[in-house]
């Protein structure tokens, strides 16, 4: 026979010891139970941190939350798929079925690069310049720039585009000239590196470390204060969807901890995001 | 027959010993062979330094970032960076996943490389065969992650990912590799059968003088000896599997940490969701909604060294093989 | 060795005709996957391409007003919207894939030369191992070099105040583009070229390049008159693999080819390489969260159909181009 080991024995040791590496994956509680989740994908990261803060809590729940969108996440509940959802657009007539609690609240927040000495716009002003109206700076009061605008967007399945869209657009699409990214983090990169660059950004990616300048809308700061107390004009509910029939008790319970409870709170300012009813 | 002396007719010396030129100088070719052979040095030269950049990039960025410990701890999710934890369990997701997908494509590859080079009647089902996987090396990943996503949500592939419900929610580590391994299998395919027609005839006539059937002189002759082209294409295929990006976002459900279906050991983890270091660069980058740069960055020079590993281990037991070659 | 004579005379299937059934089995499986796979596909797709007729595939209205309204009508449960004309799509698709495949066939094509012929010893063992490595390395790695690194770059450096004026409010210059897209493609795809012809190069029996070099042909000539020419199939088999490559890149493109769907007009002139655009792949995941929406489901099926046809007609051109070399004896 061939000195050293055959192909055979090889291929075994080989799979033994590759079947030994999902056993180091650490197997779930025998008793605990999946709560399953879906929804928002901007939400996923500070929602991962409240569901280990439930779980710390309450041993035996467990989360499994699938990012798909916050439209896909209230088809889901609807159709039985997912016992929760989380959404950032306010209940539509096309949700029925579903009821919705509000979470917590966030802003949406124009940024604008520190190069540029802009630090106020009005409503109207940021319509005309998404809508494509104002094509450079020396046409908007306030800036330095004499440029021209380079606007930074979402992409059209994005919430916040939704969002942007009915509050400051009044419904019209944002014009083609508005350069489209896939996520918040983009549009931070994209107007950190680019002087003449302006755009709308989540309140959890606007901040000090950013490296971008959150200007104020109509005069009101974009900052917790003014997002908590309703004043500045882009704050937005999130919303926690679930089945208006049968729904889960333990998901309810989790719901009224999110809302309610000191530790959700805190996780919750922690994030970036603005509590609305924690004590 | 002379009876000179010897020192008379001296023998003849060996003539002067050819000039050695080691190769052709490219001084006495014409303009443009010049100018063609300096364009592909230049090409050369720049391929390598683009490779260099890219992957020096990564090097120097992950280096700035990477700590043991991020290999061996899990992710957690936490709202200050420094307590996130590392990416144990997409480092291992991604293995799982190779491994999976790898073992589904490597044995059906290579029997339908075998088949295709040494059977391959009917020719109509050897050409559809050949379109077919013709066709799936062109299919998009995304394409791909589209089907998966509507045939494991049917309820009859239930034991594959878990359900919550009685409704089959599709997401997985099964789904993923399965989807996967066809991603795969055109590459392990191509080359399987290319190394078996490398093979001249005469081997193969030499076996079956000896008396042995078609199918044990695949298994004990010629499988060996293209053991170098089997090899190159599980490194091709495991290549291609670990880079991509669309099937895991959409096949294996994006948890942080290993979401197993069941407390059952193996099988509840493979039923269950993860992700896998593509997915986790993805995430954490600026493309995603993680917000950790460091770490992705850490991750991805983690991922460039398994592809590093991969090629230079490669490398070294093709030449092992090769070396005990027929030739 | 005897054994098998004699088994083959006393069972009724040999050894062989049990094996060339079994793998003959597998083969019709997989074969049957990928039959209900493009099947499943165009079933999805129908609902699109049926409303649309084959106004699908050109132009008229903005892309992405349309992706909305039909997204939104299948959202709000309204009468289903499914116009959609995808020809900015498509010849974003055709050009960023077109002109990668052409960069990267004439450099591929040099470097293989290179790597077989003419490097010397020590750079030919550096320079193998570094194109198997970039061919394995992921898209999204590639993806974060050209977000990070060459789209700043083009948007800061390459494109002047004067450009962006001249074309605002319809686009943006903003460095994700057309050329951006093009270079990280060719950069993605030439590995795989490369990897493919020096390996069909390598091939070609060294006797005929001694004939050639023993007329006194130089060794530049030679190799390009007798081996690339001989090696033709190979060199049809890697482009072919590497458009294929180049088409289903979604990831990647989504991140650095502007994500507007507009049509790259190349009579603007250099503007024509700064023009944001978006190929077909990237469209698909850019909205898979949008697949909730029945219409818009149906749509990016439908995008994901014409894909997969692309994919098909690829290998058949492969092959019909393959046809014509058949005659000098090559293998092909």
């Amino acid at each position: 026979m061939k000195k050293g080991m055959t192909l055979r024995s090889r291929t075994r040791t080989f799979v033994g010891l590759l079947a030994a590496i999902p056993a180091l994956a650490l197997p779930a509680a025998a008793s605990a139970t999946t709560l399953f989740g879906s929804g928002s994908s901007a939400e996923q990261p500070i929602l991962n941190v409240l569901f280990r803060g439930y779980s710390q809590a309450h041993h035996n729940i467990r989360f499994n939350f699938l990012p798909d969108g916050g439209n896909a996440g209230v088809k889901d509940v609807q159709a039985g798929r997912r016992e929760f959802a989380v959404n950032t657009r306010p209940p539509l007539p096309s949700d029925s079925g579903t009821t919705q609690f509000k979470l917590f609240l966030d802003g949406l927040c124009v940024a604008v690069n520190p190069a540029n000495s802009l630090s106020d716009l009005s409503i109207a002003q940021a319509k005309d310049i998404f809508t494509g109206v104002d094509t450079s700076w020396s046409q908007v009061g306030g800036s330095n720039l004499t440029s021209t605008i380079d606007p930074v967007g979402r992409n059209s399945s994005a919430g916040s585009y939704t969002f942007f869209q009915s509050a400051v657009l009044g419904g019209k699409t944002q014009s083609s000239n508005v350069h489209p990214v896939t996520s918040d983090g983009l549009v931070a990169t994209a107007v950190h590196g680019d002087p003449n660059a302006i755009g709308y950004v989540g309140l959890a990616h606007s901040g000090k470390g950013s490296g971008i300048k959150p200007v104020a809308l109509n005069g009101v700061a974009c900052d917790t204060a003014n997002i908590k107390n309703e004043t500045y004009p882009l704050f937005r509910f999130i919303w926690g969807v679930v089945p208006t029939s049968h729904p889960s008790l333990q998901v309810e319970n989790f719901i009224e901890w999110v809302r309610t409870s000191k530790t959700a709170g805190q996780i919750i300012s922690r994030a970036g995001a603005v509590p609305a009813f924690n004590r | 027959m002379s009876s000179a002396p010897a020192s008379l007719i001296a023998a003849p010396s060996p003539p002067p010993p050819a000039p050695v030129r080691r190769s052709e100088s490219s001084a006495s070719w014409r303009l443009t062979d010049r100018i063609g052979l300096g364009f592909a040095w230049l090409l050369g030269l720049l391929f390598c330094a683009i490779a260099v950049a890219i992957v020096g990039y990564f090097l120097v960025e992950g280096l700035r970032y990477l700590r043991p410990n991020l290999l061996v701890t899990n992710p957690a999710a936490s709202v200050s960076e420094s307590q996130t934890g590392g990416f144990l369990d997409p480092l291992l997701g991604t293995v799982i996943i190779a491994a999976m997908a790898m073992a589904i494509a490597l044995p059906t590859g290579i029997a339908i490389a075998v088949w295709l080079s040494e059977f391959g009647r009917p020719a109509a089902l050897a050409r559809v065969a050949e379109s077919g996987i013709e066709m799936l090396a062109g299919t998009p990943s995304v394409v791909l992650a589209l089907f998966g996503t509507l045939l494991f949500e049917a309820p009859a592939l239930g034991f594959l990912s878990q359900t919550n419900h009685g409704i089959v929610l599709g997401q997985s580590f099964f789904a993923a590799a399965a989807m996967l391994s066809l991603v795969a299998l055109p590459m392990v395919v191509a080359t399987v059968r290319e190394g078996l027609q490398a093979i001249p005839s005469h081997v193969r006539e030499a076996s079956y003088a000896v008396g042995k059937t078609k199918i044990a002189t695949t298994r004990r002759v010629l499988l060996p000896a293209a053991r170098p082209s089997v090899i190159t294409g599980a490194m091709l295929g495991v290549g291609r599997v670990i880079g991509d990006t669309a099937i895991v976002l959409l096949l294996l459900g994006g948890t942080l940490t290993f979401s197993s279906a069941t407390s059952t050991p193996l099988l509840g983890t493979l039923r269950g969701t993860g992700d896998t270091l593509t997915g986790y660069i993805y995430y954490n980058a600026p493309t995603g909604d993680g917000n950790q740069p460091s770490k992705a960055y850490a991750a991805a020079f983690v991922l460039m060294l398994i592809v590093l590993t991969l090629n230079v281990g490669v490398d070294f037991a093709v030449r092992r093989s090769r070396a005990g070659g027929w030739n | 060795m005897d054994d098998d004579i004699l088994l083959e005379e006393e069972q009724g299937w040999s050894q062989d005709q049990r094996a060339e059934y079994m793998l003959g089995a597998l083969v019709c499986v997989v074969v049957a996957l990928l039959l209900a796979m493009l099947i499943f596909v165009f079933h999805e797709a129908w609902p699109s391409f049926a409303h649309n007729g084959f106004a699908w595939f050109g132009a008229g209205g903005s892309v992405d007003s349309q992706i909305q309204a039909i997204f939104t009508s299948g959202d709000l449960k309204e009468a289903a919207v499914y116009t959609f004309h995808a020809w900015p799509l498509i010849w974003s698709t055709i050009l960023t894939t077109g002109a990668a495949v052409v960069i990267a066939f004439v450099s591929s094509l040099f470097v293989a030369v290179f790597i077989v012929e003419f490097a010397p010893v020590r750079l030919r063992r550096v320079l193998e191992p570094v194109v198997r490595l970039l061919a394995s390395v992921p898209s999204v790695i590639y993806g974060l070099v050209g977000v990070l690194v060459l789209v700043p770059f083009i948007g800061n450096h390459l494109v002047t105040q004067h450009e962006k004026a001249s074309v605002t409010p319809i686009i943006q210059l903003s460095g994700s583009s057309v050329l951006a897209a093009v270079l990280i493609l060719t950069v993605m795809i030439a590995p795989i070229m490369i990897a493919v012809f020096a390996e069909g190069l390598r091939a070609v029996p060294r006797g005929w390049l001694e004939g050639s070099l023993a007329l006194g042909v130089n060794r530049w000539r030679t190799f390009w008159k007798v081996a690339v020419r001989t090696a033709r199939p190979v060199l049809v088999a890697g482009t072919v693999l590497a458009t294929a490559r180049a088409l289903g890149e979604a990831v990647m493109l989504s991140m650095v080819s502007g994500g507007v769907g507009f049509a790259p007009n190349p009579a603007d002139g250099l503007i024509f390489l700064f023009e944001p655009s978006r190929p077909l792949a990237a469209t698909i995941i850019s909205n898979t969260e949008q697949l909730s929406s029945p219409p818009m489901k149906h749509t990016l099926y439908a995008i994901a159909a014409v894909l997969l046809f692309s994919a098909a007609m690829l290998s058949l051109i492969g092959w019909a181009a393959k046809q014509p070399m058949k005659r000098y004896g090559v293998v092909a």
